[in-house]
């Protein structure tokens, strides 16, 4: 108890110093916009009055200092985002499970995201940050938040032109499974082009070594195209009553997810587009709700385990 | 006369693909059929050291377990057609899951590495035989649907197909067998 009450003081001591840091960082950011501000219209004041070497020398002023600041301060901003994750998310997440632990610069490498076959587009750019690990009951598990791109190019009168496109930007859910399989099994949302695919490689050819397994809960074979190696071991893992979880676990994310089941794993991919876990800059660290958003997705994640019932260790997997 | 040898060709590949993908159909329901046969085969090898650990440790069940290896040595006699070896399974496997009931009342063999390993392995077969079961009811509603359905239900006459009927799924097959309900009831 009293360590308890002992490190709840730490921490409000620790929010305490970081609030000094933000309003720092967050002054510093505000005078750099103003010195910004500042330069562009001396600018346009110079190109008004058509002094346009007074305007361009007035404007490199506030300008050069503007950047200075901005680049300076970015360090501390850097520094003091870290802090925030490891001492008060990492803290916090203590509450939820003991097992749970933070990693910020750690996440999802992008083998495993190729490796996971969730996609099957390759990234060209991949950002992971983040990493959250714990263990509930007999089942670890590990998610960290993605954002893997992939470029195109096409030329054009100027040179090329490069954009790129969103594979996938969210949460990737990764659990050790609780049952023994030999080959990969995909389940991916349905979308109109998988649909057509799918009605190909069942009616006329088969593409590839990968099928597609036909399930018999009509409104999972409505949601999603499930491709194995395998059709009994992909029923093996997609059980009529885990089809049901995963339905319910789909309802609760707005946008339909991904599911892997390889390398003896479980991957589950949530697009979601809010950056969590990262500190607030502009408004105070001291207000009750700080967590509660970002300490909801990390129940959503832990609960899965349950969910999934991936506890039930009975199939000869420990 | 290009458009009628055109035609010709077209209408001779859509036959080869139609007459293709019902022989293939057909295969995988035998191939399918085969899987489950496979998996009560090692299932039916569980039986004999099931029954050899839970002899040890009671006394009372004798009649179940008589029950036990007597519809194994039936299941394995060879002389079943696969409809009669899968309907045999399934009194087989509530049997076994009756078992399973009682050892409630022997802690001992509740505590048995043996029999823990044995049970372990006897659920992931059970599930297993459940896929292959589904597997075969999906590849046997796809063979039924392309023999009924124009335009490959000519070639299925041609080849004499006929229906098959797909397996019944017991009512516990539906649920996700788990230990909670072997052991708390």
């Amino acid at each position: 108890m009293d360590s308890e009450i002992n490190s709840k003081t730490n921490l409000q001591d620790i929010l305490n110093t970081l609030e000094v840091d933000r309003k720092k960082i967050a002054e510093t950011y505000q005078t750099s916009y103003i010195l910004f501000g500042l330069a562009l219209v001396i600018l346009l004041v110079g190109l008004f009055i058509r002094f346009v070497a007074l305007g361009i020398i007035g404007c490199l002023v506030p300008l050069i200092i503007g950047i200075v600041m901005y680049f300076r301060i970015d360090d501390d901003a850097k520094k003091y985002k870290l802090t925030y994750k490891t001492s008060i998310v990492g803290a916090a997440l203590k509450d939820i499970n003991d097992t749970l632990a933070i990693t910020p610069q750690s996440g999802l490498p992008e083998y495993e995201f190729i490796s996971s076959e969730l996609f099957t587009i390759r990234p060209d750019r991949y950002k992971t940050q983040d990493l959250i690990s714990g263990i509930a009951d007999k089942t670890s598990f590990w998610f960290a938040e993605v954002h893997a791109e992939y470029k195109t190019e096409t030329r054009t009168k100027n040179g090329t032109r490069t954009e790129w496109h969103t594979i996938f930007k969210g949460i990737i859910f990764v659990a050790d499974f609780n049952k023994n399989f030999e080959v990969s099994t995909v389940v991916r949302p349905k979308s109109f082009g998988d649909s057509i695919g799918a009605w190909f490689s069942k009616n006329v050819f088969s593409f590839g070594n990968t099928e597609v397994v036909q399930l018999e809960n009509i409104d999972f074979d409505n949601k999603f195209v499930t491709y194995s190696r395998n059709q009994i071991e992909a029923r093996y893992i997609l059980t009529p009553a885990m089809m049901e979880r995963i339905l319910d676990l789909n309802r609760k994310s707005d946008d339909t997810i991904s599911i892997s089941f390889i390398h003896s794993k479980m991957y589950i991919a949530f697009p979601l587009s809010h950056n969590y876990f990262e500190p607030p800059i502009h408004s105070s660290l001291l207000v009750p709700d700080l967590l509660t958003y970002d300490l909801s997705i990390v129940q959503f994640m832990q609960d899965i385990v349950h969910e999934l019932d991936l506890n039930t260790r009975i199939w000869g997997k420990e | 006369m290009i458009v009628i040898l055109g035609l010709i060709v077209f209408l001779l590949i859509v036959g080869i693909v139609i007459y293709n993908s019902l022989i293939g159909k057909r295969n995988q329901v035998t191939n399918a059929f085969s899987a489950i046969d496979v998996m009560l085969k090692k299932r039916f090898d569980l039986i004999p050291n099931l029954v050899e650990v839970v002899k040890q440790y009671t006394n009372y069940e004798q009649s179940t377990l008589t029950k036990i290896v007597e519809l194994r040595a039936k299941a394995t006699s060879g002389t079943l057609t696969d409809e009669e070896k899968a309907s045999l399974d399934t009194e087989l496997s509530s049997a076994v899951k009756g078992l399973m009931v009682t050892v409630e009342n022997y802690p001992d063999l509740k505590a048995n590495t043996n029999f823990l390993n044995l049970q372990t392995t006897w659920t992931e077969s059970e599930e297993q035989i459940a896929a292959a079961r589904r597997t075969y009811n999906a590849v046997v509603t796809d063979y039924n649907n392309a023999i009924m359905m124009f335009p490959s239900n000519m070639f299925a006459g041609m080849l004499s197909y006929t229906k098959i009927d797909v397996l019944e799924t017991p009512e516990e097959e539906r649920k996700n067998i788990s230990a909670k309900e072997l052991f708390n009831n």
